[in-house]
């Protein structure tokens, strides 16, 4: 019987060869496929959740056995939000703040990290590397009070100018080192060229260099974006009023408040992701990009 | 020629140091003193005055929040985090190098988490993780893997589980974006040689794809701790560090001391311990770079 079994698998041995290898090769790609599915549930479960639970109605967010699909969708939880807080103000600050100092951030960053790419002496330009380095690795809640109780002092505390200064200086280091990794795949011939040509160095700089590394700024644009509108922290302690918080202070404050339901909190939650949601699907690109090209923070 | 182009680059980069001065460096000083200080809220602000190391003894020798309970949850919170965010981030890594329709629209919608507050991450997985109304307690229920429903962040048996989980939730599209870089800077030939020698996919895996981005996954690592170490956002958002002391790490030690306890001395004492360790790291991390543009590591 095994004999008869043994001879009946080698007559045909590339027959059986190809089956094996088929079925081998088969099985990886269900298995990929199946983890790459995995991987598609577990990223999107949370905001999946999130998303149904700020559409659901206030009874049904608190019904057992949970439902996967709320019975009737609404919007009552959005309309609540706006209407028992400011949240249109709270929205507006945060865009205003984020967009002003990641613009700063940018355009300081065009000048330093320019510079930090030219440097001749490697000396010099691992120094200011380093001092770029280090403001990266020093927790931001460290900076928090001295600000805060300095500010204070002079009154310049609570203030929305304030904070996008502060933020402004937050992303700075990063920007510059990104910048500076992109500054130098720039050839020094082509601003040689343009200097040539009769151009000053700024002008160079400005019309020559900077449109060869635009992708790159892009890359600094939004990560300066995206880390500016989800900070939470520093705005927390600065932002005491309620017509200069933005977006993370609100969401703090309806934590301790009472009166605001999970419907209402993932509603703000939504809201909060939509605009970094969307610069990361506009620009995914190019924060790649950045965030391999020797970036720090993540 | 050269001292005039020098100047001219470091005057470029001065409106950036002086606002890394005004914003990092001087707070940071500042920062440094208070901590040797009895500042506090809620004592007279003009009694203010210089204590020796009063505020680390008070830190380490605290009967609720004790010293080292926090360091231990510290440890496990950076590296159990880091161990499953970089397994969890190769393997997706690797899921990806291999092109695939739609594998732009895949990444983007797999990458996502990266833009995400670490605040809202936390708030969403709180409600997740909801004793009576999560939806883990209701997945775990119809699978029928428990029987009741866990109070997974009042419960201090499951609390630093369900901040770790979050977390690396949170931190696999990073170690993804980064090792898959890695991975596709790798030459082919390497791979067909290694054919040629017989090497099957986990031969080629250990042997030639693992070797060649060493550098990558060393300095991925040690740049993650850093960044974990002084991220509190989710536990902040999900348990506040507790119950009790469950999830307290030092950053989260140092964000109440500062906002619940208005205890700006002894939270900005934390912080020197928290740059000390840090300034530890990146001289490590330093060192291996310098091996890797070398070529050693």
């Amino acid at each position: 019987m095994n004999k008869i079994t043994h001879n009946s698998l080698t007559l045909k041995p590339e027959c059986d060869g190809r089956t094996v290898f088929f079925s081998k090769k088969a099985a990886f790609t269900v298995m990929r496929i199946f983890l790459l599915a995995l991987f598609l549930a577990a990223a999107l479960l949370p905001l999946y959740w999130i998303i149904v639970t700020s559409l659901k109605g206030g009874r049904e967010i608190y019904t057992y056995p949970i439902r996967y699909w709320p019975k009737s969708l609404t919007f009552e939880n959005y309309a609540y939000l706006f209407k028992i807080s400011n949240f249109k103000v709270y929205f507006r600050n945060s865009v205003l703040v984020s967009l002003l100092a990641s613009l700063g951030a940018l355009l300081i960053s065009m000048l330093s990290g320019y510079a930090l790419s030219r440097f001749r002496a490697k000396r010099t330009r691992i120094s200011f590397l380093l001092a770029m380095y280090f403001t990266q690795i020093i927790p931001t809640y460290m900076i928090m009070t001295p600000l805060y109780t300095f500010l204070a002092k002079l009154g310049l505390s609570d203030n929305l100018l304030t904070l996008m200064v502060i933020y402004t200086g937050m992303m700075v280091a990063f920007s510059t080192i990104m910048g500076s990794s992109f500054f130098a795949l720039v050839p020094v011939s082509v601003e040689e060229a343009a200097l040539i040509d009769g151009c000053n160095r700024i002008q160079a700089l400005f019309q020559i260099v900077v449109p060869l590394v635009l992708p790159g700024l892009a890359a600094i644009f939004s990560f300066s974006f995206v880390n500016t509108w989800n900070e939470l922290f520093l705005a927390v302690m600065l932002m005491n009023s309620d017509q200069n918080m933005t977006v993370p202070v609100a969401l703090n404050s309806f934590i301790s408040k009472a009166g605001v339901s999970w419907g209402v909190l993932s509603a703000g939650i939504v809201v909060s992701l939509l605009p970094t949601l969307i610069v990361f699907a506009v620009a995914q690109k190019y924060i790649v990009i950045g965030l391999t090209e020797g970036a720090v923070k993540g | 020629m050269r001292d005039k182009n020098t100047g001219f680059l470091i005057a470029l980069m001065l409106p950036a140091f002086l606002l890394l001065g005004l914003v990092i460096f001087f707070p940071i000083i500042k920062g440094s003193i208070i901590a040797f200080q009895n500042y506090n809220l809620n004592n007279d602000l003009s009694m203010v005055h210089f204590n020796g190391l009063e505020n680390f003894k008070a830190i380490v020798t605290d009967t609720n929040f004790k010293f080292w309970q926090i360091i231990v949850n510290t440890l496990i919170w950076i590296y159990v985090s880091l161990f499953f965010q970089f397994v969890l981030g190769l393997i997706l890594a690797l899921l990806l190098r291999q092109p695939f329709r739609g594998r732009g629209i895949y990444s983007g919608l797999v990458f996502y988490p990266w833009a995400l507050s670490g605040f809202a991450i936390g708030l969403i997985w709180a409600w997740m993780f909801n004793g009576q109304f999560g939806i883990v307690n209701d997945l775990l229920m119809k699978l029928h893997l428990i029987h009741q429903n866990i109070g997974f962040l009042s419960d201090p048996k499951y609390a630093m589980m369900s901040v770790i989980i979050a977390n690396i939730w949170y931190g696999v599209p990073f170690f993804a974006i980064m090792l898959l870089a890695g991975l596709q800077s790798i030459p082919k030939e390497l791979f067909e040689v290694a054919e040629i020698d017989g090497a099957n996919s986990v031969k080629k895996l250990f042997f030639v794809t693992l070797p060649y981005i060493k550098a990558t996954i060393v300095s991925t690592i040690l740049l993650r701790t850093i960044w974990i170490m002084n991220f509190p956002e989710i536990i902040y958002a999900m348990t506040g560090g507790g119950p009790g002391n469950a999830t307290n790490i030092l950053a989260t030690q140092m964000i109440n001391k500062l906002m619940k306890f208005y205890d700006y001395g002894q939270g900005s004492a934390v912080g020197v311990m928290i740059m000390v360790i840090l300034f530890f790291f990146a001289t490590v991390y330093l060192k291996v770079s310098e091996a890797k543009e070398e070529g050693i590591a």
